[in-house]
């Protein structure tokens, strides 16, 4: 017997959650692209998409964060530290791969300094997963160990059932816990079996990419140049990606005054890394992709212990020259030993 | 706040070089400069900004054993740089750090010192310098080699007189071929060439070496010539830094992040890194 | 033989003979329906080339970017009229050296590929005539119509709703062959002209000052409308530019290599009274 959410009670459990101060999110499409967006009830929601096209991390690390505010003059200084809302918020509706992304960026966020910005988004949020019944030819968690059911960064976990009434409930953390006793009343106790998960064929040996990645010997390998040949340098893989972190500090206003922010910004962009004297170490586009495989599959786990991929396939999924990571992972996987 | 500067007060600037300035920076609030005396150690960088403009990375060129000031020099080239460089004293201006790792000086207690340096590089190892010259007698000889392009280049030329002055330092000056003024008294040629010539002993010597790449790459060579092992062999990375405390992803190379787990490093640790990426 | 393997075995015969050091077209992609832009520098290599009515991406833009070109050496490619035409544009703003792409033309109309005549620019003479009476796809006219019939407040309302997904990827420039500038607007900082950051302002700013710098310049191949990954609807501002430019100076870019660019030239007897 486990406790059950019917589908039909969804309803009173969003009224019940926004009574106690949260703000409900979920899988949502608007203006004809799928995200996370607020919504009231469940009908707002679109829970049958395999995934959004959108990440969650874009609520825990938005393109664009306001820092400081300032005013500029020469010999005052006038500025005041702008800190993000401290929203109750419930995300309803997530994908593993995306909860786990939260997961996996929580140790950079906290590497010495902690970046508040990050973790009081984070403490304000609960995130409530449902694992994946159908995955696509993209989908590809189970090659970097995760799954369509994995926990990493969820406090709650649902299962659909079976008979496609509701899913099974399941409190992760003590934050997850405190959720469903909010909405106690809505569940029941039940039998009914959770649908199967999908099963994704693993696409790459991780242990091997691994293993490459980390033979010195393979930093200069002509293998970069070939894999890398179609990329267009767009940035749409990092920006889509539920893991990917990088940005940049922008002053922006004017002569009298503006707000300092912090915007996404991407390593595949040809000036990421560009000095002021002129010289570029990453000068060409193979050279940044090096880059992004060495740093998820290599540097983030030397660092964290754990790849900065949560297997998601987006990056694949949306490349306009069809690239994504899964074929430089395969093809590392293929190389002769 | 992460993130949030700590205002500072523009006590004075001096031109050192064509393009090249120093400025003397006071903390505006007791509780910042605490903290800053509380953590600093010579070797750490900060970001220096001016809010409408940005924060731009350079070390704090002031020595571990005068902490009442922040001093940093740099090279009037991009947007913030321009615009520190047109402060005056009384502006107020920003100040993010103290960040990075550190010089391990009281390692280098007991042993001959050889500091080199080369243009614009010199900040760092004055850093160094002093935070050893206040502490003379923890250290045996004190050995300074710096070269510039041009007598003009030549940064701290008022300290290179004192140094100079003291016969418990060394100072080997130099100016590439062509840069000498007629009156020029001391060597002409490139660093690492005059650093062979003065050939120090490796023998019980720590060498703390900063230069452009180039000049880098070829000191590091002399040094193998002259004896030196590289784990004795110090000297400071750097690259393009937004956030300086490792979250941005920019500033690695490999996989050490150069505002975290640098930019001090032994030469030792510089050639484990791959070269595609500096 | 059917028009892949015919281009395939002139490609690798090129190759071979070292008429061009590369060869850029279509392979299989990762999923069945998905191409992708392949690389071939030996004979063997044409082997991966596919050519189906599913290659619809604009190659153009490999032209233009990492210097390719730069070595003097030639370089074959697959082109469609609409990529056709982005080589004309690129040539007559003198960033391509015309004698030094070969051209594998192929069309595709009503499902069907076949091949074009032809190997260098100058033999595409019927691009100008194709352009003159091509018509857009329905869908982008009908979605037009509605933003036409639109007030202004409404318009504004559609395009503050739509850019309010850009989160400044520029997947849309890199996509783009005309996009080669080699500091684009957005990259500059003394200024910094355009914001970087994805509010309603920056969002605008971006996206405007683009269809302003490919008005009359644009070859609508719809690589940047496709390379979006927020499903911006580029296609209708360049649609819409492309008709004001045609309605204003009676001008499509892209019918030769040798014509002057629109915003880009004036002559003695330009109506206008000043060059802006």
């Amino acid at each position: 017997m486990t406790r059950i959410l019917l589908k039909q009670r969804l309803d009173d459990c969003i009224a019940a959650w926004q009574k106690a101060g949260y703000r409900v999110l979920g899988p949502v499409k608007r203006h004809d692209m799928s995200s996370f967006d607020e919504v009231q009830k469940a009908s707002d929601m679109d829970l049958d998409l395999i995934l959004t096209e959108r990440t969650i991390k874009d609520h825990f690390f938005p393109q664009t964060e306001p820092l400081i505010r300032y005013k500029i003059g020469r010999q005052q200084i006038d500025s005041e530290t702008m800190t993000p809302p401290e929203i109750k918020r419930v995300f309803f509706g997530v994908r593993p791969c995306d909860a786990s992304g939260l997961a996996i960026d929580d140790p950079l966020f906290g590497w010495d300094y902690r970046d508040d910005y990050w973790f009081r988004r984070r403490e304000n949020s609960v995130i409530v997963a449902i694992a994946c019944t159908r995955a696509d030819d993209f989908c590809m968690c189970t090659s970097v160990k995760l799954s369509p059911d994995s926990t990493e960064g969820a406090d709650i976990m649902l299962r659909p059932l079976a008979n496609g009434n509701g899913w099974q409930a399941e409190a992760l953390s003590a934050g997850g816990a405190a959720l469903l006793d909010t909405v106690s009343p809505m569940l029941q106790e039940d039998s009914s079996e959770a649908a199967p998960v999908p099963v994704v064929a693993a696409k790459f040996d991780v242990e091997k990419v691994m293993a490459w990645l980390a033979d010195k010997d393979n930093f200069e390998s002509q293998f970069w140049k070939e894999i890398s040949l179609r990329c267009i340098g767009c940035g749409s893989c990092t920006f889509l990606c539920p893991t990917c972190h990088c940005f940049d500090i922008q002053d922006e206003g004017d002569t009298y005054s503006g707000i300092r922010r912090k915007n996404w910004d991407s390593c595949s962009f040809a000036l990421f890394t560009m000095h002021t004297s002129g010289h570029n170490p990453r000068n060409v586009q193979s050279t940044r992709w090096r880059q992004r495989i060495m740093h998820k599959f290599n540097y983030y786990r030397g660092k964290f212990g754990v790849n900065s991929c949560s297997g998601c396939g987006r990056c694949t999924r949306q490349c306009p020259v069809d690239m994504g990571i899964t074929e430089t992972l395969q093809a590392i996987s293929n190389l002769p030993r | 706040m992460i993130y949030s500067p700590f205002p500072m007060r523009v006590v004075s600037k001096r031109e050192e070089a064509p393009g090249v300035n120093t400025l003397k920076l006071e903390f505006v609030r007791e509780e910042d400069h605490e903290f800053f005396k509380a953590h600093y150690r010579t070797g750490m960088f900060g970001l220096y900004g001016i809010f409408g403009e940005g924060e731009s990375t350079f070390c704090v060129a002031s020595p571990e054993t005068r902490k009442d000031a922040i001093e940093c020099t740099f090279r009037h080239s991009g947007r913030v740089t321009s615009t520190l460089a047109n402060t005056d004293a009384g502006d107020i201006v920003t100040f993010r750090g103290p960040y990075g790792n550190r010089f391990p000086i009281e390692q280098f207690e007991g042993r001959n010192l050889l500091f080199i340096a080369g243009g614009i590089a010199l900040p760092p190892t004055r850093s160094v310098i002093w935070s050893c010259l206040d502490q003379r007698e923890k250290y045996r000889d004190v050995t300074i080699v710096y070269g510039a392009r041009t007598v003009a280049d030549l940064v701290y030329k008022h300290e290179l007189e004192e140094w100079k002055r003291r016969d418990d330092v060394r100072l080997v000056l130099t100016v590439d071929p062509g840069g000498e003024t007629p009156d020029w008294q001391d060597h002409v040629g490139f660093v690492p060439t005059v650093l062979e010539q003065a050939a120090p002993s490796p023998e019980n010597t720590i060498a703390v070496l900063c230069g452009p790449p180039i000049m880098i790459k070829f000191t590091l060579i002399s040094l193998q010539k002259l004896g030196f092992e590289q784990e004795n062999v110090y000297t400071t990375l750097e690259n393009r830094m937004k956030c300086g405390v490792g979250k941005c992803g920019r500033c690695n190379v490999g996989s050490v992040y150069i505002c975290k787990e640098g930019p001090v490093f032994t030469a030792a640790e510089v050639s484990g890194m791959p070269e595609g990426d500096l | 033989m059917g028009i892949q393997e015919q281009y395939r075995s002139e490609a690798a015969a090129m190759l071979s003979s070292g008429e061009v050091k590369l060869v850029i077209g279509f392979g299989a992609g990762s999923t069945a329906d998905r191409r992708r832009p392949v690389f071939a520098r030996t004979a063997e290599e044409t082997g991966k080339f596919v050519l189906d009515p599913a290659c619809i991406a604009n190659l153009t833009t490999y032209l233009v970017s990492g210097g390719l070109l730069s070595d003097g050496k030639k370089v074959a490619i697959f082109l469609k009229p609409d990529s056709i035409r982005s080589l004309n544009i690129l040539i007559s703003e003198s960033q391509i050296r015309p004698e030094q792409v070969v051209i594998f033309g192929y069309a595709i109309e009503n499902g069907e590929i076949m091949p074009l005549s032809g190997r260098s620019i100058s033999d595409f003479t019927e691009i100008g005539g194709r352009i003159r009476s091509a018509t857009p796809p329905p869908a982008v006219l009908q979605e037009a119509e509605q933003i036409e019939a639109m007030s202004p407040a409404e318009r504004f309302e559609f395009w503050k709703a739509q850019f309010s997904k850009c989160i400044k990827c520029y997947a849309c420039r890199q996509a783009c062959p005309m996009c080669y500038c080699k500091r684009c607007i957005v990259d500059v900082n003394q200024p910094q002209w355009i914001n970087t950051s994805s509010h309603t302002l920056g969002n605008f700013e971006w996206n405007i000052v683009r269809a302003f710098h490919l008005a009359g310049r644009c070859a609508a191949c719809g690589a940047c409308d496709r390379a979006c990954p927020v499903n911006i609807p580029l296609r209708l501002i360049n649609y819409r530019m492309g008709k004001e430019v045609k309605e204003a100076f009676n001008y499509y870019a892209g019918e030769c290599s040798d014509q002057q660019p629109v915003l880009a030239s004036f002559s003695q007897d330009d109506p206008e009274t000043f060059i802006l």
